[in-house]
């Protein structure tokens, strides 16, 4: 299969603190996965790394088998091809719905206005939230933010979406809907890489499931063999923590 | 005179419309040098907060790197200086220093001149501030979409910040306003200056003074409650329109 990202050896480090060793890995065309990890374990910062909001401190970046360069028009280009939604939605205060999924189209890929409105409107509708075009992100609920920022960085048509733990900000009744906006993407064939920390649409959804810890990915597998019968001894204590805690909560 | 005036309202009337020439050409040039300087001085906070705020990294280029250190050092020791020296002192040395070096500088440039370099100084900080105050994930938003600094700078940042700084600037035109009353020691022949010739003829300083302590209220009052309505207008609406065209009938 044809990888559209690859990783080599990508290490990061804040001063004197090792986030990520040595990573290793590839994202295939049409790969749904999902990074699993408990908090520090470095799956944000792999993410971000990827996207380049993080400069990697060694290793390499290939896209579509070229290596990634340093120049800053290069990483725009690529960046523009790899789409990112946050935890936090980041959607721009002081532009409506519609303007949020035309900046990008207008600015960066040079649409004309025309086409930049009809192709934000018609992934607005996709994730339901064409209504609310003349609405301001401070108008909006968490799960109507994220969803809108799910249609700007589809605008762009991308290769890849890079989601970081996009429904760990939202109450719990609006995890769902953007939970459901995420598994119509994947049918869709659509290459996302997934931090999350919902075990449920991790097994539901991805192909492939990730787990990392302590700065390594310890775990690669598909999420039938990943959730029943994992190698790595770390992997099968996170998640049977986990299962006792959904029991609890049950 | 026929009329001698009594008591110091009648005094106060008198002088000032004896005097109406000399107050109205004294209000004229205040507001000239204050609008003026502060405009320009605004756009000289933004160039000078922004060299500022730009940060210089370990994978910028070599060039980059010098370039942009020597402005930067050059904006610090500039916003130092003028924020630590009176604005009396900075006008008497603008303009003495201009026209020693042979520039034939007339004192109304001049005394815009100090009033721009004053303000710049000043805003610089406020527009650094104001960069800060937006959400770093505001300009991450930006780049994942694959747009330069620069952009994510100019179409999302800088709106919001400026936004912010409005009152700031309201603020900063105000004390200009009023601030170029020290621009007399030059000779720029703002309100000051012309209530002090207008005083000097029957000598009634302090009824002259009075006039121009007036006018200057007045205008202050006058752009403040401006300002105010300018804020409001840019709040926006607090409420928006459902496009009722993509309402889905199935929910």
């Amino acid at each position: 299969m044809k990888d559209i990202i690859r990783v080599e050896e990508l290490s990061k480090s804040f001063g004197e603190h090792q986030v990520l060793r040595k990573i290793d890995f590839s994202v295939n065309k049409g790969d749904v996965i999902c990074i699993l990890g408990s908090s520090g374990s470095g799956k944000s910062t792999l993410l971000r790394c990827i996207n380049q909001l993080e400069t990697q401190t060694y290793g390499k970046i290939y896209f579509n088998g070229k290596e990634l360069g340093k120049k800053q028009r290069e990483i725009n280009e690529y960046r523009s091809k790899v789409g990112m939604v946050f935890q936090s939605f980041n959607l721009f205060n002081n532009k409506t719905v519609l303007e949020n999924c035309m900046t990008g189209t207008r600015k960066v890929l040079h649409l004309s206005k025309e086409e930049a409105r009809e192709r934000a409107i018609s992934h607005l509708k996709s994730v339901g939230m064409a209504p609310f075009i003349n609405a301001y992100p401070a108008q909006l609920s968490g799960g109507q933010k994220q969803r809108v920022a799910i249609a700007r960085g589809l605008c762009m048509n991308p290769e890849v979406l890079l989601f970081d733990e996009p429904t760990s900000a939202l109450d719990p009744e609006m995890v769902g809907e953007v939970l459901n906006v995420m598994k119509t993407l994947a049918k869709t064939g659509l290459t996302m890489l997934i931090v999350t920390h919902e075990m449920g649409f991790a097994r539901d959804v991805s192909s492939r499931v990730l787990f990392m810890d302590k700065g390594y990915i310890v775990e690669d597998a598909p999420p039938e063999k990943f959730f029943t019968d994992p190698d790595n001894a770390r992997t099968r204590e996170f998640l049977s923590r986990y299962m006792s805690d959904g029991e609890r909560r049950a | 005179m026929t009329n001698t005036p009594n008591g110091i309202l009648e005094w106060i009337w008198f002088i000032a419309t004896e005097y109406s020439d000399l107050f109205i050409t004294g209000t004229l040039i205040t507001l000239l040098v204050s609008v003026v300087g502060t405009i320009i001085g605004f756009i000289l906070g933004f160039v000078v907060g922004i060299v500022e705020d730009t940060k210089i990294t370990k994978d910028s280029s070599l060039p980059k790197k010098i370039i942009m250190g020597f402005f930067k050092g050059l904006c610090k020791i500039y916003v130092e200086i003028f924020r630590d020296t009176p604005m009396i002192v900075q006008a008497m040395i603008v303009y003495f220093a201009l026209r020693q070096a042979g520039a034939m500088i007339t004192p109304i440039p001049a005394g815009i001149l100090v009033t721009v370099l004053n303000t710049g100084a000043y805003m610089s900080e406020t527009v650094r501030a104001g960069i800060k105050s937006i959400d770093a994930g505001q300009r991450e938003g930006a780049l994942a979409l694959g747009m330069s600094p620069i952009s994510a700078m100019v179409t999302i940042i800088l709106p919001q910040a400026f936004k912010n700084i409005v009152p700031e600037m309201a603020n900063m035109f105000l004390t200009n306003l009023k601030m170029t009353s020290v621009l007399n020691v030059i000779g720029v022949k703002e309100l000051f200056l012309q209530a002090k010739t207008a005083g000097g003829t029957y000598y009634k300083y302090l009824e002259s003074y009075l006039v121009i302590a007036i006018i200057y209220f007045v205008l202050c009052f006058l752009f403040s409650r401006i300002f105010l309505l300018i804020e409001k207008k840019m709040a926006g609406k607090k409420e928006y329109t459902l496009a009722v065209e993509y309402m889905d009938n199935n929910e």
